[in-house]
């Protein structure tokens, strides 16, 4: 990966001021920093750029500046582990808070939306009163070594708003795993 | 010292300008016992952009440079304008360099 070429074309997205990378957990995490000059799709697009740079797992943070006051730091959710049992027909996502955890649930007959739906479980265990449901997980894209481009959206019934994240994985499951995690994460981590 | 831009000349010479930029800055920190530096350059076609020691992640962004002026940041402060004005000038000429190399100079910011 030639990180000067994708840092270059991230700083080129409008509004974007300033660009960090990290690992953690053998992902790739890219940092944007983005201006109230922004617009609504750079998550997508530097997610995008992302993928087509990183060779292995990649995640995207957003942070969005307007004319307020700083963030709060913030606390995230992580994926520990994610199982499959063909014989019960059941997916089970195992998420953590610092040193605790919680699992979700939900049958793999409902295909890829599944996987929302059990990292939309695990989180409620940590956050009881999540208002948000599962929605759909879309691959919009397969690399030629067999890595998976997920999109997932999650909705607030009441508020009618939509939350969309995309990530990586080496299964289609585990990058809606990480792309429902990617959805949530920023709007509840001051709730955790 | 010697060695430091020697490394730094070298990145120069054949490497890319961002990472010739990531260089100097990681070498300040090295030089002065620094615990954290960034510059802050206005770039046509890119705005103003910020550069962080290390290619580090800003996170919650505690000295603000995301909406500092340009100039080069140093923590603890070290006032230096001369090196500033290097430090800006470096990071433009970065920027120019990489954006040609790549093609995208001239090109308008997206979408």
């Amino acid at each position: 990966m030639n990180v000067d070429e994708l840092e270059l074309a991230l700083r080129a997205l409008r509004g974007v001021v300033a660009v960090g990378f990290t690992e953690a957990d053998g992902i790739f995490i890219v940092e944007l920093q983005a201006g109230a000059e922004t617009y609504d799709e750079l998550a997508r697009d530097a997610t995008l750029l992302a993928a087509q740079h990183a060779t292995g797992p990649v995640a995207v943070e957003l942070v969005r500046w307007g004319d307020g006051e700083p963030p709060q730091r913030e606390t995230r959710l992580r994926l520990v582990e994610l199982t499959t049992d063909p014989a019960a027909g059941e997916l089970t996502v195992r998420l953590a808070r610092g040193d605790e955890e919680a699992v979700g649930r939900a049958s793999t007959t409902g295909g890829l939306p599944a996987a929302v739906e059990a990292t939309v479980y695990a989180v409620r265990a940590f956050l009881a009163d999540l208002t948000y449901l599962p929605g759909w997980a879309r691959t919009v894209e397969t690399t030629p070594d067999r890595r998976f481009l997920v999109m997932a959206s999650i909705t607030d019934p009441i508020a009618r708003t939509h939350l969309r994240g995309a990530a990586e994985g080496g299964t289609p499951i585990e990058g809606a795993v990480r792309a429902t995690l990617a959805a949530l994460n920023r709007t509840i981590s001051r709730e955790l | 010292m010697a060695g430091q831009l020697e490394s730094l000349v070298d990145a120069a010479r054949t490497g890319s300008g961002l990472g010739t930029v990531y260089r100097a800055l990681d070498e300040l920190v090295e030089l002065y016992a620094l615990e954290d530096a960034a510059v802050v350059v206005d770039v046509p076609g890119f705005g103003r952009q910020v550069l962080h020691a290390g290619r580090r992640p800003l996170h919650d962004d505690e000295h603000r440079w995301h909406a500092a002026e340009p100039g080069l940041y140093l923590q603890p402060p070290l006032e230096d304008p001369v090196l500033s004005g290097l430090m800006q000038a470096l990071s433009a000429l970065g920027f120019r360099h990489d954006a040609t190399t790549s093609g995208r100079a001239g090109e308008p910011a997206n979408p």
